[in-house]
């Protein structure tokens, strides 16, 4: 129930909605009631009148009736639409809240979630809420007003009646709908999660059919995506099963309701305690009162799963970023040399800390090679000074600024990476380079791409900048996605750059190429270069060989040869065998 | 096919339970009448024959029986409607993914899988309320409202009139407000699809959007695509919600009409019609048994206006459906399934291949791939190595020309009994959400553990596997997690391993790998190559050389091949790609080796 509590702060900025949707509603079913009520007396009481030949005014009850026809139809309208206009405007806000707390996630602790389940969580999670709205918070407070009211009504007729109204009332409208939320809140729970292993199983069954279908795995794949549909259609069957059961009971409650009021009332007409008409009158309004709490037991039922989604979305919400923001302004940074100095840093879980005691220092305008095989600490590197993680013990600097003084977005905006993997966006080739720099006119794209060495390949697609280039940048092979990547870092225009094994996987020519644009790239710039590779080691100023997160060796070029002889010299079998 | 036939056309994936839901729903429809006679008769004896709990005790003991039974039947009509409901969602995403294997990677590559994901989700979901709500409310509309007439026209005729007159009114209506908002809904459905293929890109590459401060800027475009959603539901909804209230409206009008005809009847008031038109009188067990009736009259129709927009949302779900269902495959996939040589040969004859009719990427290749052979395949980026894998993998067919497993041509070959032939290890290998052990098992589920070890420690991925605080138990996600590319590439290189077939591709396997694990790597290639025939696609012509031929591809010919010292002998292109790849690499000068 603190759920409950804190969505409630969430809803806060709606309270006007809510009140105005809530009185639309309760005008709506008063009148509806009304009607109801009002034609029963009238049919009755035209009939007594004619029966015994007296006279009577029916302009009244007429107007009356046509009154609340009137504001029920007018008063629906208004509500619906008030209502769904604020919940959708609430939807709308959560998903920016719910973004704006998953965004310092990524990508540190993101890690352990699979697209499919985020995903799931803002488009599912997010709209199971609205639940909560439109279902919940509304139809309890329009029942609770409405319900008082009856009782009231009843109570001006007879106290028995209306004992005997609140008892059918209260059980439709509490004890149902306590007993549909102790069924439903097993079966919602699983029910939220399921969705996710299923948004989850269909993304890797579309993303990964290539390796499925060579390795005949795609019926196995077809398999999982029904089992799971199939037990998410379990619990929506038991969800479901219940939900027939307390519509029935609602039913039987109403009915049950008229039967005994029936039963009592019959008498008093004929003891002559209760006019004849005012019989027909009681008995259309109670079918018609229990419209208030009909809603409540489904309502409650789906309490559940929207607590369940709640619970999920607190789950993203309260996680704990990597690395915490400064409190005060972020320095300037007005020169752009790193220090390293005494870097330790462990990932969580990890047997053995990534990096140890690391020292380095890239002077302003210098460059730097950090070369170490597989999983010696190159990438934790870049990981620490893009402030994706932070460091355990030691310091960076940039420019004299310890980096945990600096704002991270602040910090990112003087640093362009050119790494293996370069998420390409489903959209254009335009609108991929425009992430870098929103403004950038026309030319300013196509001058990078020159000198990205890409430019002639896009002017050659049809639709040149305006390709669209798929989710997974399937359209380009890798070493063109690279050079896209190239220019964006060119587009971003920053005084530090870090290059992850930015030739990796090309062929000798586009390797060439590439490393002529990045030569331009890097005049003038602070560079960082990670890799496993000769290629370009002659261009930087300074070497670090890192193994199992330690320093080896540094130096300039020379000092790898006896820092990993036993590694790199082991290169020549492929190249000098023959 | 229209929509809405289509949609029609998949009932009998749910069965007898749709015609049990519409069967149910209709005798509660008529118990209703039943319970309205007891009770008019009930009111009528109690108002005017003052008659006791005595008198109409029997009636009160059939009106308690009809309201039980009517609650039993109101359960058991809601749980058939969702069975039929749910056998049509869980046969429908069955079939529509079924049949995006069909359509293979080919198709996918060109498609946002996010928007694909959300119509095999959501738009399966969206289709509950047509079968389960629409249809039998739709039935009942035609059926309930007669029947209701053939009770009421021997009680009242005036009554039925008014009834018959004011009902046709609600459906014109209806269409004539709904014909706008189709189009409406259908462009709202796509803006959802599109909006969460937006997230799901936006997830994905979030760390991206971070490295270019992009990602707060973000939070506006989430705000602005969530509020465009809000503006274009609500405008589809609005219209939704007018009809519905038109719909109350006459129904409303309906009613009042009705009760005023009864009530001025029964107090005895000149009711204003012709004169030549002869009124029947009534009386108020009538009276009140046709004005009970009359909501249930209309109940129906109003029914259907609410589920009007429970067909909306399924018409425009069916769509993405249909157009996912209604693309032919570009494969004709074979049926054959004959017993291929151990170690597989691979013959190229005269094969072409265009994307795009006008843009061959590939010029009539012959190529040769003998069994038990180390083939490698290279060219610069673009040169048509990637097309010529998939012609291979049977992803695509050839344009022209044939390709030869022995002498059987591939296209004829029942395509699962190929693959049962390959093992693949792609560019960017993916990881499926499970531990290492099951996508290392990926092509032989049954394998156990120590099959699985055996096969990473080739790969020599045993050890950082086996480091791994769960080792085999780790769990991984699509991205494979906390992994490097190097160590993914050896995951999937063991899954080739596993695999244990006599045609194995690998799509630069030793790509992002440092020269240890390459080493290590290629040695279990070369395992790997024994008995086997191997085809390797390389960027790096280093890893290339000891191949007993290399195939050298340029612009979607091959230009050259033979083996290493042949090629470089002929001084082509091959000895000029070396060259430019630097035989004397940078690193080299400062090696002692060369």
């Amino acid at each position: 129930m603190r759920e409950l509590l804190r969505l409630w702060r969430l809803f806060r900025p709606y309270r006007a909605w809510m009140l105005l949707g809530t009185l639309a509603a309760v005008l709506t079913l008063l009148a509806n009631v009304t009607l109801m009520a009002a034609a029963g007396w009238f049919i009755a009481a035209m009939a007594s009148a004619g029966a015994a030949g007296v006279a009577m005014n029916y302009f009244a009850p007429a107007a009356l009736i046509r009154g609340s026809a009137i504001i029920r139809t007018a008063g629906r309208y208004g509500e619906r639409l008030v209502n769904h206009e604020a919940t959708f405007r609430l939807i709308a806000s959560l998903r920016v809240w719910f973004y704006r707390h998953l965004e310092p996630l990524a990508p540190a602790r993101l890690q352990q979630y699979h697209s499919g389940d985020i995903l799931s969580r803002i488009r599912a999670d997010i709209d199971a809420l609205d639940n909560l709205y439109v279902r919940v918070l509304v139809p309890v407070v329009v029942a609770l007003l409405s319900v008082t009211l009856f009782g009231v009504f009843l109570a001006l007729h007879d106290p028995a009646l209306a004992l005997l109204g609140l008892v059918f009332l209260l059980l439709a409208g509490v004890a149902l709908p306590w007993w549909a939320e102790a069924r439903g809140r097993a079966p919602g729970q699983r029910l939220a999660e399921h969705e996710g292993a299923l948004r989850t199983a269909v993304i890797d069954g579309v993303q990964g059919m290539a390796e499925l279908t060579v390795y005949g795995a795609t019926e196995r794949q077809a398999r999982r995506i029904e089992g799971l549909s199939e037990q998410l259609i379990a619990d929506q069957a038991r969800i479901n099963s219940d939900q027939g059961l307390t519509q029935a009971a609602i039913g039987l409650c109403a009915n049950l309701n008229l039967w005994l009021l029936l039963w009592l009332a019959i008498p008093l007409v004929r003891a002559e305690q209760l006019p004849p008409p005012d019989l027909a009158m009681l008995a259309l309004f109670t079918l018609a009162s229990f419209e208030a709490v009909a809603p409540l037991p489904h309502a409650f039922q789906l309490l559940g799963r929207s607590l369940a989604a709640a619970r999920r979305l607190f789950a993203i919400v309260d996680t704990v970023p990597a690395i915490r923001e400064p409190d005060g302004p972020s320095p300037r940074i007005e020169r752009f040399d790193i220090t390293f100095a005494g870097v330790g840093f462990s990932y969580p879980d990890a047997e053995r800390p990534t990096l140890q005691g690391i020292d380095l220092q890239v002077p302003e305008g210098r460059r730097a090679a950090v070369v170490g095989a597989t999983g010696s600490g190159k990438s934790t590197l870049f990981n620490l000074l893009l402030r994706f993680w932070s460091t355990d013990c030691g310091s960076i600097r940039v420019g004299g600024h310890d980096i945990r003084d600096i704002d991270s977005e602040t910090l990112r905006r003087h640093i362009a990476v050119v790494s293996q993997h370069t998420h390409l966006f489903d959209a254009t080739i335009r609108e991929n380079l425009l992430v870098a720099r929103p403004g950038a006119t026309p030319l300013e794209l196509e001058q990078a791409c020159r000198v990205a060495q890409i430019h002639d390949f896009i002017a050659s697609l049809p639709e040149g900048y305006d390709t669209w280039v798929g989710e997974t940048g399937v359209r380009l092979s890798g070493g063109q996605g690279r050079r896209i990547a190239v220019a964006r870092a060119l587009l971003k225009d920053a005084p530090i750059l870090l290059l992850d094994e930015p030739t990796e996987g090309l062929d000798a020519a586009t390797e060439r190429s590439l490393m002529a644009a990045l030569d331009r790239l890097m005049q003038g710039r602070t560079v960082l270069l990670i890799t496993h590779r000769p290629a370009g080691l002659d261009w930087v100023d300074q070497i670090l060989v890192l193994d199992q997160g330690r320093e080896r060796a540094r130096g300039d070029a020379s000092v790898i040869p006896e820092a990993t002889a036993a590694a790199l010299l082991e290169l020549a079998p492929t190249r000098h065998d023959d | 096919m229209s929509v809405n036939a289509w949609l029609k056309s998949q009932r009998p994936l749910a069965g007898h339970a749709l015609k049990g839901a519409i069967v149910l729903s209709l005798t509660h429809a008529l118990l209703a009448v039943a319970q309205a006679w007891f009770l008019a008769l009930i009111l009528d004896a109690v108002i005017f024959g003052g008659a006791g709990l005595a008198e109409v005790g029997g009636w009160l003991g059939w009106l308690l029986a009809l309201l039980a039974l009517r609650a039993f039947i109101t359960w058991l009509s809601e749980r058939t409607a969702f069975t039929a409901a749910a056998r049509v969602r869980a046969g429908l995403r069955d079939q529509v993914y079924r049949h995006l294997q069909r359509l293979g990677p080919a198709y996918l590559s060109g498609t946002r899988s996010g928007t694909l994901v959300e119509t095999l989700t959501k738009g399966i979901d969206d289709l509950e309320g047509y079968y389960a709500r629409f249809l039998p409310a739709m039935t009942l509309t035609m059926v309930l409202p007669l029947a209701l007439l053939m009770v009421v026209l021997p009680l009242d005729w005036l009554s039925a009139l008014a009834m018959l007159i004011t009902a046709p009114m609600i459906p014109i209506f209806m269409i004539l407000i709904g014909s706008g908002a189709e189009a409406r809904n259908q462009r709202q459905w796509k803006q959802l699809a599109r909006m969460s293929a937006h997230f799901l890109d936006v997830i994905q590459g979030l760390t991206t959007l971070k490295l270019f401060g992009a990602s707060r800027r973000e939070v506006e475009v989430i705000g602005r695509i969530s509020d465009d959603y809000r503006a274009s539901t609500m405008q589809v909804l609005r219209i939704a919600f007018l009809s519905s209230s038109v719909l109350e409206f006459f129904a409303t009008v309906g009613i009042a009409i009705v009760a005023v005809f009864i009530g001025f009847r029964l107090y005895g008031v000149a009711l204003p019609v012709p004169h030549w038109l002869s009124v029947p009188d009534i009386g108020f067990l009538q009276g009140l048994f046709v004005l009970m009736l009359a909501p249930e009259f209309y109940a129906p129709l109003r029914n259907m206006g609410t589920q009007y927009h429970a067909r909306m949302a399924a018409v425009a779900a069916a769509e993405q459906l249909i157009e996912v269902l209604d693309t032919p495959p570009t494969i004709t996939p074979g049926t054959a399934r004959p017993t291929l040589p151990t170690p597989l040969g691979v013959r190229f004859a005269q094969v072409g291949f265009a994307y795009e009719p006008e843009r061959e990427a590939l010029h009539a290749i012959d190529l040769d791939i003998p069994p038990g052979a180390r083939v490698a395949l290279v060219g610069t980026s673009g040169a048509g190595k990637t097309t010529v894998v998939n012609l291979l993998l049977g992803f695509l067919q050839p344009s022209s020309g044939h390709i030869l497993i022995g002498d059987t041509d591939l296209t004829t070959i029942d395509p699962a009994h190929w693959h049962a032939h390959l093992a693949w290890v792609p560019q960017q290998p993916r990881l499926f959400q499970g531990t290492i052990a099951d996508n290392i098992r990926l092509g032989d589920p049954g394998a156990d553990l120590e099959a699985v070890r055996r096969a990473a420690r080739l790969a020599r991925a045993a050890d950082f596997i086996e480091a791994l605080p769960r080792g085999y138990d780790h769990p991984v996600g699509e991205r494979g997690t906390g992994l490097s590319g190097g160590q993914i590439q050896r995951i999937a290189l063991a899954r080739a391993f596993l695999r244990d077939a006599p045609l194995v591709i690998l799509d630069e396997a030793t790509a992002n790998l440092d020269p240890e694990s390459e080493r290590l790597v290629q040695q279990g290639i070369d395992d790997l190559a024994h008995d086997r025939t191997l085809l390797v696609i390389a960027h790096r012509l280093a890893t290339v050389r000891r191949a007993d031929r290399i195939l050298v591809l340029d612009q979607g010919r091959i230009v050259e091949q033979g083996d290493h010292h042949q090629l470089i002998a002929a001084a082509g292109l091959y000895a000029r790609m070396t060259a430019a790849y630097g035989d004397a690499p940078a690193l080299a000068g400062v090696t002692t080796e060369e």
